[in-house]
C-alpha cells in the first residue's frame, strides 16, 4: 500500500457539498438549520450548503447524486443522524453518482446534538461539528474498498420460535447454518405455553412443526446446551468458540423430571418442556464455528414478581400468568366451576402490568435496580384470552379483570376483549400507583384471598372483591445475555433489550455488521412478530452469504513515501504481526529501506501514526491532518460571524 | 466571575466501537449533557501522537476526554499503548503550565450512558473552575 506519488494538501479544486437534514423535526426542533447552512457556507471549501426535511429520501438522495454528477460538488458531508444509520445510504449514493463513496463525510446532529442539546447551544454546536465535518471533507481522497470472502454459513443463537424459524428460512434458501441452544431444548419459552393467543393454536404445533423441519434439514446443524464462549472477527468472516456442556445447577431439573415422566425420547415434543433433540452431554466440549452473519434470538424470560408484590409468595393462591396455564392444562376438567391443585376456583382476579410499565418515583425498583417502563405488549391478549378459556370452560368460575389499560392491538385481539365483556368477565380499572392490593380475605367467606381497588370505572369507588386464585400478568424481560453482549459488542437499550440501528428503517440489524436479531431479545412480541422478525432476519443473513464477498472500508495504513525516512518506529509500534515491515525500495531511481503496509493483515488502529517522526504513514480516511483540521474549526469562531456582504 | 461563567471546549476522542455508539445511545435516551463538547469518532486514540493533545490546547481546547475501548479494544495491546503514551503527555503538559487534569482517559462502552453523561459534566466542571487552558 505503499505509494510513490502521494498528495498531502487537499486539491485546490476541492468542492464541498454540505447537506443538512431536519430529520422532520427531530434536528431542526432543536437546531436552527437554516443558521448551520449559513455558517456552513463560510467555511472554506465549501461551495454549497443546502437543507431538507428528509436528507435519506430518494428525492434528497437524488439531489446529492445531481449536484456530484453537475461537477458542482465533489466532496459531500451530510449531517443528520447518526453515521450507523445512514453513513452506507449516502456512501452508496455517492456510489450511484459514479463518485468514490469514500469522498464522504457525516455529522451526527440529531443524536449528539439536538436529541441531547437545546436552544442557541445546540446551533453553535451544530455549525461547529458541521463546519469540523467539511473541514476533514476537504482533506478526504478517494480510496478502494478491500474485498473479502465470506464464509457461506450462518450461526444462530437461541432454539426457541425465533432460533427455529431463522434457522429453517436459511436453511431452505440452501444455506449452512448452525443452531446454538443454551439449554437442553428447542421450544423456548413459546413451550411453556398451552394455546396462543388470540387464535388458538397450539404451542405443542407450532414447536413441533418446526423442530420437525429443523432437525430433519440436511443444511442445519443443532447443539443444544451449547454457549457462545469467545467472538472474534467481522461481517462475512466471525469466528465463535462454543462450549458444550451440561447445563449447571437444576435449572433445568423440573423440565427434564416432566420429560421423563412423559415417557417421550429425544425428538418429541413435550408439552413445557419443549423438544430435546440430543442427550446431555456428559463432560465438556469445545468447538469453533466460521459464519458469514449471526442471527441473535436469545428470546425473553417471563417477569417474576418480587416476593410479596400482589401477595406473590406470599399467598400459594398467587400465581403468574404462565403458572396459571400449567395449571389450566392439568385442570381437572368435568365440572362447571375451575378446580387448580383440589381447590374449587369460583372466583378469579386477573391483574394487568404485573411488571410492566413501571414508572420511576411511582413503582418500586426490581431486584438489580431497574424499572421496566415499557408496555409487554402481549399480555393483555394472552390474559383475556385465559378468560374467556375459562369463562368457556367453566362458567360457574366468575372472572374480575384488573387493568389500566386494555392493549388488544392486532388481527383478532380486540375480539378477545369483546368476548371477555360478552361472557361476563368482570372490569375494573386502576391508575398507576393505586394497583390492586391483594390481602387475605378478613371477612368470614370461603375466598382466601381479597383484592381491593379504587375503581376508575365507577369513578373511584374502593371496591373490594374477595377472590380464590390471584393471577398476575407478567410482562416479557430480555434473557440475561451479558457475557454475549460483551463479547459481540452490540448495543443495548435503556430497556435492556438488545437495540436495532433504526426501528424502522432497519429494524433487524444492529450496529455490527452482520449482527442480526430475531424475535424477543429485541423486545416484547408474539409469535406471530417474532417469525416476522425471524425470517427478516434470516433474508438479511442470506443476502449477505448468498453475495459470496463483503466490501470492507479501506481504513488501513498507507505509507507516504515522499516523507517516509525508513526510521522503523511505526514496525516497533504496530499491533498486528506483518502487517508493517521495513522493505528495500526504488524511490526515485535509489534503493532504500522504507516502511510497507500489508492491507490484508493492517487493522487500521493507527499505533502506528502517532510514533511517526516524519507523519509519513496515516490510516486512510482517518489521517492525523484531518483530525487536526477538524479541531482547527471546531474552536474557530470566524465562519460563526456575521461578515459585511461584498 | 469570567471563570465561574467559563464554558471551554471540550474534546472527545470516542472509538467507533465502544464511545460512539455510547454517546448515541445517550441521545437514543434524550440524556443532556453540556454542550460545549465536540466528539470525534476515531478507529482508536492510541493514533493520536503526544503533540496532538499539546497543540489542542495551544489551540485553545480546554478540555479533553479520550473516551477508549479500554482492555476490550478491538485492537488487541492498542489501550496499553495509549495508556503508555498519555503518562509521556503529563509531564510535557505540566511543563507548560496546564493542568493535566484536563486531559482524562477513560474507557466507555457502547452501554456506559451514565459514565459518559458523568464524565462529561466532571470535566465540564474542571474546566470551568480552571478557566482557559494556560491560565491556571
Amino acid at each position: 500500500m505503499a505509494k510513490k506519488k502521494k498528495k498531502t494538501e487537499p486539491a485546490p479544486e476541492a468542492k464541498v457539498g454540505v447537506y443538512v437534514c431536519h430529520c422532520g423535526g427531530n434536528i431542526s426542533d432543536a437546531v436552527e438549520v437554516d443558521q448551520v447552512c449559513q455558517h456552513a457556507r463560510r467555511v472554506p471549501g465549501v461551495v454549497v450548503a443546502r437543507d431538507n426535511m428528509f436528507l435519506c429520501s430518494d428525492p434528497c438522495q437524488e439531489m446529492i447524486i445531481e449536484d456530484l454528477k453537475s461537477g458542482l460538488v465533489d466532496r459531500v458531508v451530510v449531517a443528520s443522524c447518526s453515521p450507523s444509520l445512514h453513513e452506507a445510504t449516502f456512501r452508496r449514493a455517492l456510489a450511484r453518482a459514479g463518485a468514490n463513496p469514500y469522498v464522504y463525510e457525516h455529522a451526527n446532529l440529531r443524536e449528539q446534538v439536538s436529541w441531547v442539546h437545546h436552544g442557541a447551544a445546540a446551533t453553535e454546536k451544530a455549525s461547529r461539528l458541521v463546519a469540523a465535518a467539511a473541514a476533514k471533507a476537504r482533506l478526504l481522497r478517494p480510496l478502494e474498498s478491500i474485498r473479502v470472502e465470506v464464509q457461506r454459513q450462518a450461526v444462530v443463537i437461541g432454539g426457541g420460535v425465533a432460533g427455529l424459524k431463522a434457522a429453517l428460512e436459511l436453511g431452505e434458501r440452501g444455506l449452512a447454518v448452525v443452531l446454538v441452544e443454551k439449554s437442553p431444548f428447542l421450544g423456548g419459552q413459546v413451550a411453556q405455553l398451552q394455546r396462543l393467543a388470540p387464535f388458538g393454536e397450539t404451542a405443542a404445533e407450532v414447536i413441533s412443526e418446526l423442530t420437525g423441519a429443523v432437525l430433519k434439514h440436511p443444511a442445519i446443524t443443532v447443539h443444544t446446551c451449547a454457549e457462545v464462549e469467545d467472538f472474534a472477527g467481522y461481517i462475512g468472516n466471525f469466528k465463535i468458540k462454543v462450549v458444550r456442556q451440561s447445563p449447571a445447577g437444576a435449572v433445568y431439573a423440573d423440565r427434564l423430571a416432566r420429560l421423563s415422566r412423559s415417557g417421550r425420547g429425544l425428538g418429541e415434543y413435550v408439552p413445557f418442556v419443549g423438544v430435546m433433540p440430543a442427550a446431555i452431554p456428559e463432560g465438556r466440549e469445545e468447538f469453533d464455528l466460521e459464519a458469514g452473519a449471526i442471527v441473535l434470538a436469545t428470546g425473553f424470560r417471563p417477569y417474576q414478581p418480587r416476593a410479596g408484590e400482589y401477595g406473590y409468595r406470599d399467598f400459594p393462591e398467587v400465581v403468574t400468568l404462565p403458572e396459571l396455564i400449567r395449571q389450566l392444562a392439568a385442570a381437572e376438567g368435568a365440572g362447571d366451576t375451575l378446580v387448580l391443585n383440589g381447590r374449587l376456583i369460583r372466583q378469579a382476579a386477573l391483574i394487568h402490568c404485573v411488571g410492566s410499565r413501571q414508572i420511576p418515583g411511582v413503582h418500586a425498583e426490581n431486584e438489580g435496580g431497574y424499572l421496566n417502563e415499557y408496555c409487554s405488549r402481549t399480555c393483555c391478549s394472552a390474559t383475556l384470552y385465559a378468560a374467556n378459556q375459562i369463562r368457556e370452560q367453566y362458567p360457574k368460575t366468575r372472572i374480575f379483570d384488573f387493568y389500566r389499560d386494555i392493549r388488544t392491538y392486532g388481527r383478532g385481539q380486540e375480539e378477545l376483549y369483546t368476548e371477555a365483556a360478552r361472557n361476563g368477565t368482570l372490569f375494573f380499572r386502576f391508575e398507576a400507583g393505586e394497583e390492586p392490593q391483594v390481602s387475605r380475605n378478613p371477612h368470614r367467606t370461603s375466598n382466601p384471598l381479597l383484592v381491593k381497588v379504587r375503581d376508575v370505572l365507577t369513578f373511584g369507588e374502593e371496591l373490594e372483591v374477595p377472590v380464590d386464585l390471584v393471577v398476575l400478568a407478567v410482562g416479557q424481560e430480555p434473557n440475561d445475555i451479558a457475557h454475549l453482549v460483551e463479547n459481540l459488542k452490540i448495543p443495548v437499550g435503556a430497556d435492556r433489550f438488545l437495540q436495532e440501528v433504526h426501528p424502522k428503517l432497519r429494524p433487524v440489524e444492529v450496529s455490527v455488521a452482520g449482527i442480526l436479531l430475531a424475535g424477543t431479545c429485541q423486545a416484547p412480541f408474539d409469535v406471530g412478530e417474532t417469525c416476522a422478525a425471524a425470517g427478516a432476519a434470516a433474508v438479511k443473513a442470506a443476502a449477505i452469504l448468498t453475495r459470496g464477498y463483503v466490501e470492507l472500508d479501506p481504513f488501513v495504513a498507507e505509507v507516504d513515501l515522499s516523507r517516509c525516512v525508513g526510521t522503523g518506529a511505526c514496525v516497533e509500534a504496530c499491533l498486528a504481526e506483518g502487517a508493517l515491515a521495513l522493505v528495500n525500495l526504488e524511490v526515485e531511481g535509489q534503493m532504500v529501506r522504507r516502511a510497507q503496509v500489508n492491507p490484508a493483515l493492517c487493522l487500521g488502529c493507527g499505533a502506528c501514526v502517532a510514533v511517526c517522526p516524519e507523519n509519513a504513514i496515516n490510516v486512510q480516511g482517518w489521517t492525523l491532518k484531518q483530525y487536526e483540521a477538524m479541531v482547527d474549526m471546531i474552536v474557530s469562531d470566524e465562519y460563526l460571524e456575521e461578515r459585511a456582504e461584498g | 466571575m469570567e471563570a465561574e461563567k467559563y464554558a471551554g471546549k471540550i474534546l472527545i476522542l470516542a472509538t467507533e466501537t465502544c464511545a460512539y455508539p455510547g454517546a448515541d445511545a445517550v441521545g437514543q435516551g434524550h440524556q443532556s449533557y453540556p454542550a460545549n463538547t465536540y466528539l470525534l469518532r476515531v478507529k482508536d486514540p492510541v493514533l493520536f501522537p503526544e503533540k496532538f493533545y499539546l497543540d489542542c490546547f495551544a489551540k485553545g481546547v480546554a478540555g479533553i476526554i479520550i473516551m477508549s475501548c479500554g482492555v476490550e479494544s478491538p485492537y488487541p495491546g492498542s489501550y496499553e499503548a495509549l495508556a503508555r503514551r498519555i503518562d509521556r503527555v503529563y509531564p510535557l503538559m505540566k511543563a507548560k503550565g496546564l493542568d493535566i487534569r484536563r486531559l482524562r482517559l477513560t474507557a466507555i462502552c457502547t452501554v456506559c450512558t451514565r459514565a459518559f453523561v458523568n464524565e462529561v459534566r466532571q470535566m465540564h466542571d474542571l474546566v470551568s473552575e480552571l478557566g482557559p487552558p494556560g491560565r491556571e
